[in-house]
């Protein structure tokens, strides 16, 4: 019989991974391209980068002028949208997860008895 | 420098005292169980605060709270797309391995990483290869850390340049030589726990102070894009850095920046009003810093000639450009207007680019380094993504925790309040220095590792009592960062070569009374070790950890997971990611060694290149050398695969071991 814990752990490490995914390619994608106000490869670098193989994106390019504060809190608005909301966002997910997915399997071999506190002894 | 209240003095000295109190609480502890288990895993038996502390503060190193303010400091608000992995790296790094870490350790009875791996895989080669490598690794890194912990205690206590270091060196050794060797495990997770509340409390503390003293984040941000640029490079300026125009018809000048040399003031200014034309400079003299670096910024010398009691009547100072608008073209290279070009050091005919960053270039990416090049192109920011909460799960340090907690709830609850921690300290973090770019503009690149030390005292330092006690604490908190990192690698390298490499290795019959001592000795030895290596420690210091948390990645990250979820891993497998990702993480870094640049392939950070190759070997390697041994796939993978009836490994290894005594 497949070993529970071995199940469940596998199960929540997919589960966490595919978050850090969603994470990394919303905040990636959306600060870099709502957040730089450059989006060519320095003129000095030399060989292939990413920058180069993604391309120049300069119609990206930020102009200072167009800097917002949402909500009044002060904060630049690729922050905001890019990193503080998602930040909020896998707080709250982290919160679910584990409320409602994690599962509170038995860790100690069958050998290993516990005393009355709840703690081991091994 | 700064004055240190005695607020300071007390608090710190309070906080030391609180440290030893701690270790010898726990040294009692120490005597009430068996000593393997107790000294380096705490017996298993780590609550949710302590887990989550522990966690928490040892993978905040003295850069979180030296470097990273550093760094925010002089770029600005990219930096909180630098470190915006840690939204996950909290519940990555404790939710991915965690549990299943924590089950295989308390099956095989492993109170060490490479006893996990050498049990998991059967073999003695990969636990002796993972035990030198975590020596290796980890020595580089404690050098690095005493050699932070040295700073702060000399930039604290305001103690002079030529024993101020090596005194610095001596107190940090002591203190948490002493308190680890003497307490173990438990004594450095207590610790952890009170730094891990040092640094909380004076971060949530400090955040609102800052933001009322800066107007608001939005009076801030107003702030940050109305200043004139400032230099990114620590040279002052050179020629054509500043305008010198004169009030009257007459006079005409130059600047003429000689070679820095040491001098008691900040920067010296000389000026011959009788010489000829050809000869009518402002001569500035650039005082350095003991490493030979200059700590004046442009501002520094318009401030001195505007003051100057000949040269201010005559002369208005102005930087080259106007309303803020242009100073450098869109890469920093050098403009008509001039504001970027070649400083001219006349006395060796050396020459070093200057940049300057814009109010803007602040409030947006990708930032500017002193070479002019991004500070975080895209290649960076995608290997920062992985490097903070995927390169987290792979530091045997805090994997070591993951096997020391008590049950399943107790990692969930640790999970929560982890998550609670980061974000209560990195966010903040970037809102406190980005404002305190407005509140002390006068640091440059090479002193803004000052940045923390001088918010708490003189941003809040001259608010009162209450605030100076939350200077000290905030002074405190990257000493504690330091100590917390330092402590838990200590330990690491004492149960390799006592657990790993004497008991496992050479005498698996050693008794116990010899086990303790052994693990005194080699936690106090190491210890001085490392404080002698210090002494004359290397100028990289940030590069180092970077190096060392990468390489600790790339090689343990691999073996460890795959070894945990992957039924196919097999030890030829598990080796040959260790080893790759090893060569590779030092082969990228080692042009740094000579002076040159680490290899960024495709612009990419060698963290992501060492775990590529780490787990494509791993994978590959495990694939084409046939099935796993099926008593290690039914060991750790199926439930009726328990360990002989009533007794885990450990259970045998410590009866071995007490039967001997």
């Amino acid at each position: 019989m497949i070993d529970p814990v071995f199940r469940n752990s596998l199960r929540e490490c997919i589960f966490l991974l595919l978050l850090w995914l969603a994470c990394c390619l919303y905040t990636v994608t959306y600060c870099y391209l709502a957040g730089y106000l450059v989006h060519e490869p320095h003129p000095n670098a030399t060989g292939p980068s990413i920058g180069k193989l993604v391309g120049p994106l300069t119609a990206f390019d930020r102009q200072p002028q167009s800097l917002a504060t949402p909500l009044g809190l002060g904060v630049p608005d690729w922050v905001f949208y890019g990193v503080i909301t998602p930040w909020l966002v896998a707080v709250v997910v982290t919160v679910l997860f584990c409320l409602y997915f994690f599962v509170e399997d038995d860790l100690s071999p069958p050998s290993v008895e516990r005393n009355e506190s709840g703690t081991i002894h091994d | 420098m700064t004055e240190t209240s005695p607020a300071t003095i007390i608090t710190f000295i309070a906080y030391i005292a609180c440290v030893f109190v701690l270790a010898a609480l726990s040294h009692r502890l120490l005597a009430t169980k068996s000593f393997l288990g107790e000294y380096f895993l705490g017996s298993r038996g780590l609550g949710s605060w302590a887990l989550a502390f522990t966690f928490a503060a040892t993978a905040a190193s003295g850069g979180s709270f030296t470097g990273f303010p550093s760094l925010i400091y002089s770029y600005g608000w990219v930096l909180a797309f630098w470190i915006a992995s840690y939204m996950v790296a909290g519940v990555c790094s404790m939710g991915v391995l965690g549990k299943r870490l924590n089950q295989v350790a308390r099956k095989t009875g492993a109170i060490t990483i490479p006893d996990v791996l050498r049990d998991r895989y059967d073999s003695t080669a990969l636990g002796l290869f993972a035990t030198a490598t975590i020596i290796f690794f980890t020595v580089c890194n404690l050098i690095a850390q005493f050699k932070a912990g040295a700073l702060i205690i000399e930039e604290t206590f305001n103690l002079p340049a030529d024993w101020g270091y090596s005194a610095g060196l001596i107190i940090f050794a002591v203190t948490v030589i002493f308190y680890t060797a003497y307490g173990g495990f438990r004594a450095v997770v207590w610790t952890d726990v009170l730094q891990g509340v040092v640094m909380v409390v004076g971060i949530t503390l400090l955040l609102p102070v800052i933001l009322r003293q800066g107007g608001g984040m939005e009076s801030i941000n107003r702030k940050l894009r109305e200043r004139p640029p400032t230099l990114v490079t620590s040279v002052a300026g050179a020629y054509n850095d500043l305008v010198i125009q004169a009030k009257g018809k007459l006079d005409t000048a130059g600047l003429l920046y000689r070679h820095p040399q040491r001098a008691d003031a900040p920067l010296q200014i000389r000026w011959d009003a009788g010489a000829g034309a050809e000869h009518r400079f402002i001569e500035v003299y650039l005082a350095t810093d003991g490493a030979g670096r200059t700590t004046s910024t442009g501002n520094d010398v318009k401030r001195a000639i505007e003051q100057h009691p000949s040269l201010g009547p005559r002369f208005r100072v102005r930087f080259p450009y106007d309303n803020n608008e242009i100073v450098t073209d869109r890469f920093g290279q050098r403009t008509e207007r001039g504001a970027t070009g070649v400083i001219g050091l006349d006395s060796d005919r050396s020459t070093e680019r200057f940049v300057f960053l814009r109010g803007d270039e602040v409030l947006f990416g990708p930032g500017r380094s002193n070479r002019g090049a991004p500070f975080h192109p895209l290649g960076m920011a995608i290997s920062f993504f992985f490097m903070w909460a995927i390169t987290g799960m792979g530091q045997p340090g805090t994997m070591l925790r993951l096997m020391a907690f008590k049950d399943s709830r107790t990692l969930k609850r640790a999970i929560l309040t982890v998550t609670g921690f980061y974000s209560m300290v990195y966010l903040p973090l970037v809102f406190i220095f980005v404002s305190a770019r407005v509140l002390i503009p006068e640091l440059n690149a090479e002193n803004s590792d000052k940045a923390m030390v001088l918010v708490t005292t003189r941003v809040v330092g001259d608010m009162g009592l209450a605030y100076q006690v939350l200077g000290a604490f905030l002074v405190a908190a990257p000493f504690a960062a330091v100590m917390s990192t330092v402590d838990s690698f200590l330990l690491m390298i004492s149960s390799g070569l006592v657990r790993d490499i004497y008991q496992r290795t050479i005498n698996p019959q050693v008794s116990e009374r010899t086990v303790k001592r052994a693990s005194y000795a080699t936690t106090v030895i190491v210890g001085i070790v490392v404080t002698l290596l210090a002494t004359r420690p290397p100028d990289f210091l940030q590069r180092i950890i970077v190096f060392t948390g990468s390489g600790f990645a790339a090689t343990f990250l691999c073996p460890v997971m795959l070894g945990l979820f992957w039924k196919g891993m097999k030890r030829q497998g598990a080796l040959s990611a260790m080893v790759g990702g090893f060569v590779v993480m030092v082969g990228f870094f080692l042009p740094t060694l000579f002076g040159g640049s680490r290899i960024d392939l495709l612009g990419l950070h060698p963290n992501l290149w060492g775990l590529l190759v780490s787990f494509g070997l791993g994978l590959l390697v495990s694939k084409g050398t046939g099935p796993a041994p099926a008593h290690l796939v039914d060991r750790y993978f199926y439930k009726s695969s328990s360990p002989q009836p009533g007794r885990s490994t450990e259970d045998r290894r410590e009866s071995r071991v007490e039967g001997s005594a």
